[in-house]
């Protein structure tokens, strides 16, 4: 296991900038994950990681070690590939047996390595097999004994279970996170879904257009994003987010001034009306659009006059009618200024009770 | 997040004045910059021993009888002598030879068009009895060269009394196995979905036929149109073997008959008759370089 | 519409085409068996039946025998040194940039200008007197070759036109062969510490094989269809030493006209091609689970 750090990198690919400037330290046996939207640079810095693209300038160290002019083979990182690029003239033995041949490693004890990872991987009915007769889950098992079957230090991850189906990710991520525990090696990890990443990573770095949103522990991400971006990023249905001065019931008080204001779907309550308001909270009334029974989660989309919002509620489905309050309390509102940084040092409080027109 | 610990790093690295690998590092440059012009160098000898015939065959046409018989040979003519030219045009009948070549070549496109755009589509759409026979059967004679049938298709040819017409040279490539297998490949790579749609809307299978899978196809088509013109176009053999006649003879033909009526070794002449063919083909080489090698490389790789 | 108009639809449709291909492709291999064990002039109204006579006059022949000997030198020669050299050419050339697509179009454009035009242009490159390929070896101090006049060296001549002209397509098929192949799969090599030339002897090659074996055959088959170069810089000469099988044919037919003879020999090229044939639809059977 390895630390890995990016200093100052930057790339460019025939006059367009990709990455301006990354600095980035991936700990030693951690399970880092590189999320984001398309395009915003996690494959490519996966890459230039793994040293099959260069970097146009900056460095890259791998356990301390400059690797800028080293070769992919001879870094010492294991890559999985999104569509595996299992060789497909050789059987899965030969395509696990490779690697190792190329090392000088001997017959004998090439033998003992592949009978081991593919007790470990399930693989030794399909030893003598061509990858072309492997479904798709067992093709994802070859790409990863063939990847731990060298040792690394470090372990790639480019969104390797983005080809499988739905039931078989899940048990996919949990053996991946099973493997993680076991192996200790540092393992970097690119996907697009924030759920994925969310439940895999103890570290996650949100990028976007090749630069670090926030790089944070999952827990830290959701309760404290630095950022817009990152608190849109993370949560199902994501944050909402409306413009400050379009909310009446607001009042803030400390350092400066809110652009926006943001909060959880799942930490706003709703009320009917004419309820009594027993929380403290940021009151906005809305009418409700849509409503999405999933059974232990409701999830309801409401109008208002700062724009749209939803609510998850995991209560009874609401019965008040067509008209709602949503009740947010004020600690779980978020604030942004017009660039989408975090106003951290700004409160909400309970606005003063003015003789408002209703 | 231990931004400043990579920061640190790194200024500590610069500092430390590495300046070996700085060295190194620039006679590297120096070693690929040479490598890379030499890479370069060879490339562009390569491209002489293509191009180079071509320049040989433009310095001869423009030269005199006695230049032209100079050892060793010398490349630019005293003065360019553009009457070789005429001297080719006038040998025979070339506007005929041209005529006639342009006749062929569009009727044999339009014939080819007319009887692969149905079969292909029978054969990528529909499921009949024996169809993989009869499509068997097209795909055999892809195998069977015009070298091979040449003379009973003269002998055909000529019992029919059509010898030395446009038709001897245009009906036996009315239609391509190359051509209906290439548009069924992309026929079958139409979705379902919008022929079903079309369905759904009450489209006749002639309408689905040419206004739907027709234009999706049209890249393969003419692709196919580019291949099949220019191989008739240069065709020797055929004309050859079925016409005496020089009203009906093609232009490859006659360029190959200056050889004969001037004598072996007038080669300004010829090389001038030469210049003529070749550098249509060259001209719309160099247009439409990209579609002409991926008519006849892609074709070929399934 | 009517179930039986339904029915017949796609007969209708692909029977143009097969109308084609029958009366122009496939009546004449029969008629050309037919006619190979029959003697004619094509003059005469009579066409006598003589059973395997002329098969059993051709095997005697000496010429017939040299134009085989011919056809298959021919052939080995030119597959070989035009695909040999064109894997080699097409991993150099291999890269997507102006300068290679130049390169690229101009080792192919050899391969659309008609035969006729090369065999011309080389008839003159290698004139014996005032050639420019003979000038170019007095250059490096070489003394002139009769090239085409000499029966030792004109069969040679002839495979280099032929790999001259072919060169180019056979490259730019090996490059399209190589650019589909994933890039990712070199990568996992690059990653797995893979030296270049095992990369290329343990990935590349067998995933260019197909390609490597439809090149192989197409020549293959080219070759033996030889005709336009020799008819129109050797004329089979001097002394039958580029008298290859298509000419043979073509000389019989149409000079000598003995046309049960020359069906005859249409046979025996119909037999070497409808091997070679059936053999690459035999490998292209096998090796098409690649994908």
């Amino acid at each position: 296991m390895a630390r890995i750090e990016l200093i100052d990198v930057v790339k460019r690919f025939k006059g367009e900038t990709v990455i301006p400037n990354l600095n980035l330290t991936i700990r030693e046996g951690s399970f880092t994950v590189l999320v984001g939207p398309s395009g915003c640079g996690k494959s490519t810095t996966l890459r230039m990681i793994a040293g099959l693209e260069r970097q146009t300038s900056g460095d890259i160290r791998i356990d301390g070690e400059l690797v800028n002019d080293t070769e992919p083979g001879k870094r010492d990182v294991a890559m999985v590939f999104q569509n595996y690029a299992l060789y497909p003239n050789m059987t899965v033995r030969g395509n696990i047996e490779f690697g190792l041949k190329n090392r000088g490693v001997p017959k004998r004890e090439r033998e003992r390595l592949i009978r081991d990872i593919c007790e470990i991987a399930g693989l030794t009915p399909y030893l003598d097999k061509k990858p072309q007769s492997l479904s798709g889950g067992q093709r994802q098992r070859v790409a990863l004994a063939r990847a731990m079957v060298k040792n690394p230090k470090v372990f790639i991850l480019d969104e390797p279970l983005s080809n499988l189906d739905a039931k078989l990710r899940g048990q996919m991520r949990t053996e991946l996170i099973e493997l993680h525990k076991r192996l200790g090696t540092t393992f970097v990890y690119v996907t697009h879904d924030q759920v994925e990443a969310m439940s895999m990573g103890d570290r996650i770095v949100v990028m976007n257009k090749g630069e670090v949103m926030q790089a944070a522990p999952p827990m830290v991400l959701y309760e404290d994003p630095d950022n817009l971006f990152t608190a849109q990023f993370i949560g199902t249905p994501p944050m909402n987010v409306l413009p400050a001065s379009r909310l009446p019931g607001l009042r803030t008080e400390g350092e400066g001034h809110a652009e926006f204001v943001g909060f959880r779907p799942e930490h706003a309550l709703l009320s009917p009306e004419t309820a009594e308001l027993t929380r403290e909270g940021l009151v906005i009334a809305g009418q409700i659009a849509t409503r999405e029974s999933l059974g232990a989660e409701q999830v309801y989309k409401l109008r208002c006059e700062a724009g749209s919002f939803f609510v998850k509620s995991f209560l009874n489905p609401y019965v008040g009618g067509d008209f709602a309050l949503a009740v947010v309390p004020f600690e779980r509102l978020y604030f942004f200024d017009r660039d989408g940084n975090r106003l951290r040092r700004l409160r909400a409080v309970r606005p003063q009770l003015a003789a408002a027109g209703v | 997040m231990s931004m400043n610990d990579a920061g640190r790093r790194s200024a500590i690295g610069q500092a430390a004045g590495v300046r070996r690998p700085l060295a190194a590092r620039r006679i590297r440059a120096v070693l690929e910059a040479m490598l890379f012009a030499a890479n370069r160098a060879c490339m562009l000898l390569l491209v002489c021993a293509f191009a180079l015939p071509f320049a040989w065959m433009l310095s001869t046409s423009l030269k005199t009888l006695p230049e032209t018989m100079i050892f060793p040979p010398e490349w630019i003519p005293a003065e360019p002598v553009w009457s070789n030219y005429a001297v080719a045009w006038n040998s025979g009948p070339f506007l005929t030879y041209l005529l006639n070549s342009f006749i062929v070549s569009v009727g044999i496109l339009i014939l080819q068009m007319l009887t692969i755009i149905p079969a292909a589509y029978a054969f990528a759409r529909f499921r009949f009895p024996g169809k993989g026979l009869l499509f068997g059967l097209v795909m055999a004679t892809l195998m069977i060269p015009a070298q091979l049938i040449f003379l009973p298709v003269y002998l055909m040819l000529s019992d029919w009394k059509l010898l030395n017409t446009h038709l001897a040279l245009i009906l036996p490539f009315a239609s391509s196995a190359f051509g209906i297998f290439l548009l069924r490949q992309s026929f079958m790579q139409t979705a379902e979905e919008l022929i079903e749609a079309a369905r759904l809307d009450n489209a006749p299978e002639w309408k689905i036929m040419l206004r739907i899978m027709a234009p999706l196809a049209r890249p393969v088509l003419v692709t196919f149109a580019l291949f099949s013109f220019i191989t008739h176009w240069n065709d020797y053999f055929w004309p050859l073997v079925m016409t005496t006649n020089e009203s009906a003879r093609t232009l490859p033909l006659g360029i190959a008959k200056i050889r004969e009526t001037e004598g072996t070794a007038t080669w300004n002449v010829l090389m001038a008759a030469n210049v003529m063919l070749a550098v249509p083909v060259l001209l719309a080489f160099f247009a439409a370089q990209r579609q002409i090698i991926r008519a006849f490389v892609y074709s070929g790789v399934k | 519409m009517p179930s039986i108009l339904n029915r017949l639809r796609p007969y209708a449709m692909v029977a143009p085409a097969l109308v084609v291909f029958s009366l122009f492709y496939l009546y004449p291999i029969g008629y050309m068996i037919h006619l190979s064990f029959h003697e004619w002039n094509f003059i005469s109204p009579v066409k006598t039946y003589v059973g395997l006579n002329n098969y059993r006059e051709m095997l005697a022949d000496d010429t017939f025998l040299q134009v085989l000997r011919n056809s298959a030198l021919y052939t080995v020669m030119t597959v070989l040194l035009a695909t040999g050299t064109a894997l080699p050419l097409a991993i150099w050339l291999n890269r997507k940039s102006a300068f290679h697509a130049f390169v690229q179009g101009a080792i192919f454009s050899p391969h659309i200008i008609s035969l006729v035009s090369i065999s011309l242009l080389w008839s003159w490159l290698m004139d014996p007197e005032y050639g420019l390929l003979n000038g170019l070896l007095h250059l490096f101090g070489i003394s002139p070759l009769k090239w085409l006049n000499d029966p030792g060296t004109a069969l040679v001549s002839l495979v280099i036109v032929a790999v001259w002209k072919s060169l180019g397509y056979n490259t730019l098929v090996f490059i399209a062969g190589l650019q589909s192949i994933p890039p990712e799969l070199l990568e996992a090599a690059a990653l797995d510490r893979s030296k270049p030339w095992t990369t290329f002897r343990r990935l590349i090659l067998p995933m260019l094989s197909p390609t490597l074996f439809f090149l192989v055959i197409i020549n293959l088959i080219g070759s033996f269809q030889v005709f336009e170069t020799i008819a129109i810089m050797t004329q089979g000469g001097p002394i039958n030493s580029t008298n290859t099988l298509v000419y043979y044919i073509y000389e019989y037919g149409f000079r000598f006209f003995k046309i049960g003879y020359a069906s005859a020999a249409g046979v025996i090229l119909l037999i070497i091609v409808g091997t070679l044939t059936l053999i690459y639809f035999r490998l292209l059977s096998r090796r098409v689970h690649y994908r």
